[in-house]
């Protein structure tokens, strides 16, 4: 008897997991293939592309289109730019949202109120909104289009990273920096020698996530740094899309550059990933 | 090695007003203990000790000098947290050498430092460990011993055993005695277990939403607590509060226990006696009932269950809507709802007026 | 605890400096070029030139209604598909769930430039392999950039493969934070499994739904970078444009900031209104 249902059971279960499967897979097929067919086109020569053929496994071509992109554009360049950015821009919003979420989490001061009300009220408004004035002061007024200044700083307003790091410092207890306080250990020591050290698994996952939005960053970016010399990698790619005389093949594998950092990144680091994403760290 | 007094200490949250007024005198070398039930105002007020928390009104003086706007760390004093407030990214020793570290002191002198305290508190052999790898009661050295590696004049305590099992909390008590003997510095300790605070206290200041109730030396507190709410607090199990009216005052005072049909207890006071008619409050301790026939007053009372502990039996006994815990000598014996016959001794017995203060 | 403000200030003052520059001023900025004639050297206050045009200008109307019409279909489809992947994903019975999740998540990190390109690629009337797929199947091909509708569609197909799964994340992390004991107890209470989803799971998460909604309207709202590079600048014949488009195109190729600028606010107007719905929507039942 026992036994009789128990087996029931496992069977019940049994065809549950099988059905779970068979419409997890191919759904997971379909939102593969994209990034297949990317890799796929990466590797073929752009008379393969155009072709009236179907090709789903990747031929030797790559290195031949990554030489047609720097043709077409010097996309080794524009990486460099896009690495040296992205990492600038991580560190120091890392370094100022840090600070700022600490300030808000752990003192009471005058205007704390109207500080944390400012951040939260305009947190939901379009980027849209301030991208003309942003324009107009960094490229007019303050005669920085086609800088490295202009790709780095106006980004570090993102309030999102204040929050984060506000909720991560109020979550700690109290007492460690009482500790730390009645033991002499000035505030900023506080800071970079407890607070810090005990957020570092937040700091990786809200420096990942910076460090992807700066990555992708493409709006601004375009909007900004427009002279070749001076654009990022995305950029760079998208001033080829839609153009007539340029090597799909090349555009793919600049694709494919972009991306498969961050895939192998996102791999490697899918806990840290998906605690920031998790947290709202980015829109 | 310092004093510590506490002037008319008042500390307001906004509009709400969480301790209303304080005056405490800490002498030189004393073990004090604050208190209370929680939200009493007692860890507020190590906090402004500490200087961890702003003080809305009066003064605090370490060591004579008043410390008011004195930042926590020159104020001469160290701190063991509830939580303990561990480093957890620091190794032993490292938690310990932090603040010292931090403030630049020379090496060897940290060094002699953290040594003697890993001494005192037994815990060399743990100072290469992270906190989470110690027990809580390694912990509990580890948190005591960075407060010695201060060289304090006052040690302050939040509760510190109130994260520990029955058993540690016992052992850990003896050491923070035996400490306080080693030292010989003053110490504050905060806590709400009134066990902990007859044990180890010189002193204790009694404290109940932001008022002092009382100050003095434990034994003074059980046997003559200012008011209901000290007798209350103070002995495990609580004394027994019984419904009483006033039935003669002629010289000594004679009451009537409102639900102990008529029984009346005749007790001499030293103060003024309180008018015929008015209703009272009579206190007695579990353990000063005696057998039926041996005090001045015999009450019958419902056994309803009974607590063996081997060495004392409680039973937990009614007459109306009235429950009493009464302490009896050791027994097998179990309460069936019989009834049964004990006395109350007027000189073991406190009378309260309605408001809760003690009628002498 | 104590008032700090020298210390507090010291740790606040880079950030808050950054954003009052790039952010809090743009903001009052932005509104007050919205009520200027920005074409003319030097600009004048002129309040109704831009707001005037807005509410005749035809192209404004197709935006709007393109990115409304982007917005009512796609965003309830992606976070049906978002909450299927999170719950399907969360199932104890999932075998190599780390392979589904990389399958389902990897398109977070691939940037918008990169997947536009695939899928312009993907959906070409000629090569692409979505129509060649279509032909080795039997059916006709598409043409897929000539015509609005399935224009329109490859906007939305991309969209939702791109943020699906950074939504699922989110619902995900929603649904691992209810306690497990309390499906047990239904369980014991002999409600199905399907029953449970509808009235443990969705309410408890309604919350979380309805954030991630929130986040992906104001996303869409301001969708650039796709129809921008998959149809090729709103095409075909400005059956793709966007709000976002269109303020590009005012702004920054005709350079016409002051209309650019009442463009700009009629997308916060909306994101507001939609914040408050959401402030609704999640209050706390009285």
């Amino acid at each position: 008897m026992s036994s009789r249902s128990s087996s029931s059971r496992s069977s019940a279960r049994l065809g549950r997991s099988i059905a779970l499967h068979l419409f997890l897979a191919p759904l997971a097929l379909i939102w593969l293939f994209p990034l297949w067919m990317m890799v796929i086109f990466s590797t073929m020569p752009d008379r393969g592309i155009f072709s009236p053929s179907i090709e789903l496994l990747p031929h030797g071509n790559f290195l031949d289109n990554v030489s047609n992109l720097q043709r077409d554009t010097n996309f080794i360049g524009a990486i460099g730019i896009s690495v040296s950015v992205a990492v600038t821009y991580t560190f120091l919003s890392v370094l100022l949202t840090s600070m700022a979420g600490w300030a808000l989490a752990r003192y009471q001061f005058f205007g704390k109120g109207v500080v944390v009300a400012i951040i939260l009220g305009t947190i939901t408004l379009p980027y849209a909104v301030v991208l003309i004035p942003q324009f107009i002061m960094v490229a007019r007024d303050f005669k920085l289009a086609n800088t490295w200044v202009a790709l780095i700083v106006p980004p570090l307003f993102n309030s999102l990273g204040v929050l984060f790091m506000r909720q991560s410092f109020s979550m700690m207890p109290g007492d460690l920096f009482d500790a730390a306080r009645v033991e002499g250990v000035k505030e900023w020591r506080i800071f970079l020698f407890v607070a810090l050290p005990l957020a570092r698994p937040m700091l990786a996952a809200l420096a990942i996530i910076l460090f992807l939005a700066s990555w992708n960053n493409y709006l601004w970016p375009l909007l900004i740094n427009s002279k070749p010399g001076a654009m990022t990698a995305p950029v760079a790619l998208g001033t080829l899309i839609g153009l007539t005389k340029v090597s799909w093949g090349g555009i793919m594998a600049g694709a494919v550059m972009l991306t498969v950092p961050m895939l192998v990144v996102f791999v490697l680091l899918q806990r840290h990933f998906v605690a920031g994403i998790a947290a709202g760290a980015i829109k | 090695m310092a004093a510590v007094t506490l002037k008319k200490v008042v500390k307001r949250f906004g509009v709400f007003e969480i301790v209303h007024g304080a005056n405490i005198d800490v002498n030189d070398g004393e073990f004090v203990v604050f208190v209370g039930p929680s939200g009493c105002g007692k860890s507020t007020l190590l906090r402004m000790i500490a200087g961890l928390e702003d003080i809305s009104g009066g003064e605090i003086a370490i060591g004579g000098k008043l410390v008011n706007d004195v930042e926590p760390a020159d104020r001469g004093i160290a701190m063991v947290f509830q939580s303990y407030a561990l480093y957890p990214h620091m190794s032993v020793e490292q938690n310990l050498s932090f603040g010292l570290r931090m403030n630049g002191n020379p090496k060897a002198d940290t060094e002699r430092r953290v040594k003697r305290a890993a001494e005192i508190l037994r815990i060399a052999e743990l100072m290469k460990r992270r906190p989470r790898q110690l027990s809580g009661g390694q912990r509990q050295r580890v948190a005591i011993g960075r407060a010695i590696v201060r060289e304090p004049q006052v040690f302050l305590f939040d509760e510190p055993l109130s994260n520990l099992d029955a058993e540690l909390r016992v052992q850990m008590r003896v050491e923070i005695s035996r400490l306080h003997k080693e030292l010989g510095v003053t110490m504050i300790y905060v806590t709400h277990d009134q066990t902990e605070a007859m044990t180890l206290a010189d002193r204790i200041v009694v404290l109940n939403a932001g008022n002092i109730e009382q100050i003095g030396a434990p034994l003074d507190l059980y046997d003559d607590p200012a008011n209901r709410f000290v007798a209350g607090f103070v002995g495990s199990p609580k004394m027994n509060f019984m419904a009483a009216k006033v039935v003669g005052n002629d010289g000594a005072v004679t009451v009537e226990l409102a639900n102990h049909g008529g029984a009346r207890l005749r007790k001499p006071l030293s103060g003024a006696p309180p008018a015929v008619g008015a209703e009272v409050v009579l206190g007695v301790r579990p353990e000063h009932f005696f057998e039926a026939g041996e005090g001045d007053c015999d009450i019958a009372v419902k056994a309803d269950v009974a607590e063996h502990l081997g060495s004392v039996s409680y039973v937990y006994a009614s007459a109306g809507p009235e429950e009493l815990i009464i302490e009896r000598e050791a027994s097998r014996q179990r309460a069936n709802g019989d009834h049964m016959a004990v006395s109350i001794k007027a000189v073991r017995s406190l009378l309260f007026d309605k408001s809760g203060a003690r009628i002498r | 605890m104590r008032y700090q403000n020298a210390t507090a200030y010291r740790f606040l003052a880079p950030y808050l400096l950054i954003f009052s520059i790039f952010w809090l001023w743009p903001i009052i900025s932005s509104f007050l070029i919205s009520f200027q004639a920005t074409r003319t050297v030097p600009w004048r206050f002129a309040p109704s030139f831009n707001w005037g045009r807005l509410i005749g200008d035809p192209a404004f109307f197709n935006a709007l209604k393109n990115t409304l019409l982007i917005l009512v279909i796609q965003v309830p489809v992606m976070i049906t598909l978002a909450i299927v992947m999170a719950v399907l994903l969360n199932s104890p019975l999932l075998k190599a769930r780390g392979l589904f999740r990389f399958a389902f998540f990897a398109p977070v990190v691939v940037g918008e430039v990169a997947y536009s390109a695939v899928f312009r690629l993907m959906f070409n009337l000629d090569y692409g392999i979505i129509n060649k797929l279509l032909n080795s199947v039997g059916l006709p091909r598409i043409d897929w950039f000539s015509n609005v509708t399935p224009a329109m569609a490859v906007i939305m197909i991309a969209v939702t493969w791109r943020w699906a799964g950074y939504n699922a994340i989110i619902l995900l992390a929603g649904l691992q934070s209810i306690p497990q004991d309390v499906y047990e107890a239904a369980t014991l209470d002999r409600v199905s499994k399907l029953k449970q989803f509808f009235y443990i799971t969705l309410p408890l998460l309604k919350p979380i739904i309805v954030f991630c909604a929130v986040l992906s309207i104001i996303g869409t709202m301001q969708l650039f970078t796709e129809p921008f590079l998959i149809t090729e600048r709103g095409g075909p014949g400005g059956g793709t444009e966007t709000l976002g488009l269109l303020l590009y195109r005012q702004g920054f190729r005709s350079l016409n900031f002051g209309y650019a600028s009442a463009i700009a606010y009629t997308m916060a107007g909306l994101a507001i209104a939609i914040s408050l719905a959401q402030l609704w929507l999640t209050r706390d039942p009285k």
